[in-house]
């Protein structure tokens, strides 16, 4: 068996005792085959007993073990040490807690707010069927109708998308990418009935059309799910079902409508027609700073030259509504089921 | 600092949430408080894989309640509760299909009805499930559905003692987790739901490290028996390294079990069921290969191959993605082109808290799950049959406690028993003690694997059971090094090691007690069922002494009396 030293830099941080979080940094011998939890336990039982974090299943099926492996997050329990290793083995793995979310002690961060967000973004199936009637008789769900929502019920609440997410980074009151992901699921599923409540919810103020579109949490998802796909389908989803009075829609809208027109933006008139009148003279005073500081955004915009092949990839596009936005990465793409009809 | 609720329930996997959701739908005028060591949808009933058993004939029309009655009874090597198997075959269609009702994301035949698979021990193909990730989803759902309904939670609190006066239930100890904070919840009902104990055997378990019999241990020590101890499930493929669990439904789908002359074995062993012999059978089968010398050799150990090569690569990866996945991660073997090396792994735990229809001897306690012992499993469950009991009863004790928490009182919790809580916590921080965590826990775990494994003689047994005597006499040097109070880990995985030394003493002593052959009790002494002297359940009690005595108590028939078990 293949073995050699690794050295493990490890961020500590105890609020009792410690002022400001610090490294602490571990040499231990592994064989070929050994995952970061198995080394994180024996660096617990033999070296040092404080060393604080969690795991469960060992598994990959719980989320328990999710922190940020050379920076990036990942499960503990399904990444082999071998696979980690940076400068032909010899520099330091480094072991921090998620992101975007409060420190606890050591790797052990505060995932309330996940529940809190959940919760209030009614994360769960209301069925039509009275309460009295249930376990009388099954839905009939096609084979179809279950594989939309397959992949997207994967997911195990690790947090690591939440932590990888550009848009937490900002504000950590967004709605999340295990949230969206979340409605998505809930929202198309024939079994359910709070479509169009959930939707309102989830198109309020540090929601659905906050996200940054920066693909970050599908490329992090410890379960491979494309979340972004789901995110795409929702914002269909609110324009289908006619939500498009909220300030994020009208400004998807005014994006969308530029560059099928013009192949570009006009930037000049986009707060307008995003934040209305009012909302605009808000933007004033920063106009006047850009426009001080010479950024003045272009007052004609003219049309690009091949404004064609743009028109070209909206036709495509409208022709496959639904469809998956982006290869898969996962055996199971999301495809929506789709949804039509206005809300009350 | 003091709770008080009508209703506490501790253990927040799929017995302990379906319990709150039936409680307070049942009667929304209790208050309901639900505790558990981790956050809900991390328990460990996510890890179950396979399927849940209903008798829905949507599969094989002529499938009927009676049939998994049968199958039930049969497989438990006729030690189970006939009356508790009835209640557990009769509700589980209902009880499926209000999971569905509710949003479970099950995999569905061409009509739309929910798919069914063929699992080990059943005549007909009656297990439901959602690709192999079932748990998850039947944990996830009810998680949602605790949420709309307002549950409350207390996360990463951590169970202590089960508190009654004479006999009256008055609630629980608990330490918070996040501040080591020692917290009451007084209550005159409350539901233990806490999980199997199978992970005493350690590196050799399929199970989550935090299954470790807690709700088990806090009964024994308030005086309810233990029942059925001797009875350990070994799941037959497990992955070599690790002990991770290849689901029983990659055989269900039509996996081989090959030795190292490629030969399918099972054909010499139960020729009609082949692979889908009941888990006892099978894994016995595998350890004989492995003994005789017919195992693949490696580095990590003797193995059996599981091949699923010719499935077809469509097939594993629409039907088995995870199995595919923890192969790949755990393994270095991607099922599609080769087989997956695997042996028998410690992965259910048969006995626990003797429970009568869930009702407990304490007034007020229930049990559920995989930490009660009902007995719908008798001597060895079926595939299938868990993921049902955790519902079935977990419902049913949710229904029976929202009737009764009004009807009774909980006076307190009685102040030096919080203080002997605290006391206790202290002591383990000692200068004077020395012993370690990591050195007794691997002691135990091989104690238990090499002395009280599959295959158990009378010899084997007797050190089993001294060493465990000796690793409970090391644990009382045991040394807390961690002496914060922020999230403390150090000592949950003290306090966690204790419960599962005296669950293990439970298991040893109950198996060099029982002189015969049962289910997954196999005593090469005696290898043969001896119904005269024992066709009862054993049941195990705690002195205040920490010694262990045994009694027992007559198994509940019905409509099928003994017979001879072959497959
Ligand atoms: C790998 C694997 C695969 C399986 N596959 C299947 C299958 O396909 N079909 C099937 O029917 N069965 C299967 N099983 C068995 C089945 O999953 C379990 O028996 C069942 O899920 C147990 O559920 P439970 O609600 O009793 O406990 P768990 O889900 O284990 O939940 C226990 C709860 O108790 C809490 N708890 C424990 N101790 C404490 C404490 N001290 N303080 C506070 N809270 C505590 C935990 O936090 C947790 O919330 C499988 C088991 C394993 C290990
Ligand atoms: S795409 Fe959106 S949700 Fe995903 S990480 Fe970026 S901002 Fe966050
Ligand atoms: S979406 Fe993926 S990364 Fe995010 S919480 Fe779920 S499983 Fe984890
Ligand atoms: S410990 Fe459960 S996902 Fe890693």
């Amino acid at each position: 068996m293949e073995r050699r030293e690794v050295s493990f830099r490890i961020q500590r941080y105890n609020p009792q005792v410690d002022r400001a979080p610090f490294y602490d940094n571990f040499r231990i011998a592994v064989e070929k085959g050994i995952t970061i939890l198995r080394a994180l336990n024996y660096i617990k039982e033999h070296l040092e007993p404080r060393l604080t974090f969690r795991a469960f299943c060992q598994a990959g099926i719980c989320g328990s073990c999710a922190i940020r492996i050379n920076g990036v997050s990942r499960l503990a329990c399904t990444t082999q040490v071998w696979d980690v290793l940076t400068g032909g083995g010899d520099d330091p793995i480094l072991i921090e807690p998620l992101d975007n979310l409060e420190v606890i002690r050591d790797l052990v961060v505060d995932i309330d707010p996940i529940m809190e967000k959940l919760k209030r973004n009614q994360s769960w199936v209301k069925p039509a069927i009275p309460e009295e009637e249930l376990g009388r008789k099954e839905h009939i769900v096609s084979d179809e109708q279950f594989e939309t929502i397959n992949a997207a019920s994967d997911c195990i609440l690790c947090g690591s998308c939440y932590s990888e997410c550009s848009m937490m980074q900002v504000n950590r009151d967004y709605i999340s990418p295990p949230v969206l992901l979340k409605a998505f699921r809930m929202n198309n599923d024939t079994r359910d009935t709070l479509g169009c409540q959930r939707l309102r919810e989830v198109t309020t103020d540090n929601g659905l059309w906050d996200c940054a579109h920066c693909y970050k949490c599908m490329e992090h998802c410890t379960k491979k799910i494309p979340i972004m796909d789901g995110i795409h389908h929702l914002r269909e989803e609110a324009f289908a079902r006619g939500m498009t009075h909220t300030e994020g829609a009208r400004h998807a809208q005014a994006f969308f409508d530029d560059i099928r027109d013009i192949g570009r933006l006009k930037e000049v008139t986009l707060p307008l027609r995003t934040k209305g009148v009012l909302g605009s003279l808000g933007m004033v005073p920063l106009a006047i700073k850009m426009g001080l500081k010479g950024r003045k955004p272009p007052l004609l915009v003219k049309r690009i030259p091949d404004i064609e092949r743009v028109r070209d990839i909206y036709d495509r596009l409208e022709a496959d509504r639904g469809g998956e936005v982006v290869g898969a990465i996962h055996e199971l793409p999301l495809r929506s089921a789709p949804r039509s009809g206005g809300c009350l | 600092m003091e709770h008080r609720y009508d209703i506490v329930i501790v253990g927040a996997g799929g017995g302990g949430m379906f319990a709150a959701l039936e409680a307070v739908r049942t009667n929304p005028r209790v208050s309901v408080a639900v505790i558990s060591k981790v956050y809900p949808t991390r328990s460990h009933t996510s890890a179950a894989q396979g399927g849940v058993n209903a008798a829905l004939g949507n599969k094989d029309r002529d499938d009927t309640v009676e049939l998994h009655v049968f199958d039930t009874v049969k497989g438990s090597d006729y030690l189970a509760d006939q009356d508790a198997v009835d209640y557990l075959c009769g509700q589980a269609p209902s009880v499926v299909r209000e999971l569905e009702n509710l949003g479970a994301p099950f995999s569905r035949f061409a009509d739309g009805t929910i798919a069914q698979r063929p699992f080990g021990g059943t005549v007909k193909d009656r297990c439901c499930y959602c690709a192999d990730k079932t748990g998850h989803t039947l944990l996830h759902t009810l998680f949602e559905q605790c949420l709309r309904r307002g549950v409350t939670f207390f996360n990463e609190y951590f169970l202590l003692s089960l508190e009654h006066a004479d006999g009256d239930c008055q609630g629980v100890i608990t330490l918070n987790m996040a501040t080591s904070a020692i917290e009451t919840f007084v209550a005159p009902v409350v539901i233990l739901a806490t999980g199997g104990h199978a992970k005493m055997y350690w590196n050799r378990s399929s199970n989550a490290a935090g299954n470790t019999g807690d709700g088990q241990a806090a009964a024994l020590r308030a005086g309810i028996p233990l029942k059925d101890m001797e009875f350990i499930q070994f799941h037959p493929t497990g992955l070599r390294k690790s002990g991770l669990l290849v689901t029983e439904g990659a055989r269900g789908e039509g996996g081989y079990l090959l030795n190292r002359h490629g030969e399918r074995f099972m054909a010499r062993y139960a020729p009609q069921k082949m692979e889908l012999g009941p888990r006892d059978l099978v894994a016995r089968s595998m350890e004989t290969e492995i003994i005789e010398g017919n195992g693949f050799e490696s580095d990590a150990g003797s193995y059996i191959e599981l091949d699923l090569r010719h499935l077809g690569a469509e097939a594993i990866k629409k039907k088995l993605p995870q199995i595919r996945e923890l192969s790949m991660h755990f393994e270095g073997v991607d099922p599609i082109e080769e087989p997956i090396p695997v042996r028998p792994t410690a992965h259910y735990s048969m006995g626990g808290i003797d429970a009568t229809m869930a009702r407990t001897a304490i007034r007020g306690v229930y049990a559920v799950g995989e930490c009660a012992c009902v007995s719908v499993h008798g001597a060895n469950r079926l595939g299938g049959n868990s993921l049902l009991d955790i519902l079935v009863f977990g419902k049913r004790a949710g229904q029976e406690a929202a009737l009764e928490a009004p009807e009774r009182k909980a006076h307190g919790i009685t102040p030096p028993a919080v203080r002997r809580a605290a006391d206790e916590i202290r002591s383990y921080a000692n200068h004077e003690r020395y012993e370690r965590y990591g050195i007794i826990r691997e002691e135990m775990g091989k104690a238990m694997g090499d002395n009280v494994g599959i295959y158990r003689v009378e010899e084997r047994l007797r050190t089993g059971v001294d060493e465990i005597h000796a690793l409970r006499e090391r644990f009382r040097r045991i040394r807390l090094f961690d002496t914060g109070t922020v999230y403390n880990t150090n000592l949950i995985q003290i306090l966690e090691l204790k419960n599962m030394l005296d669950l293990a003493l439970c298991v040893a002593v109950t198996a060099l007690e029982r002189q015969e052959s049962r289910g997954s009790h196999y005593r090469e002494d005696f290898p043969r069922r001896d119904d005269g002297a024992w066709h009862r359940h054993s049941l195990c009690t705690m002195g205040s002494d920490g010694e262990v005595s045994l009694g027992h108590k007559a198994v509940t028939m019905g409509k099928y009396s003994l017979e001879t078990r072959s497959y």
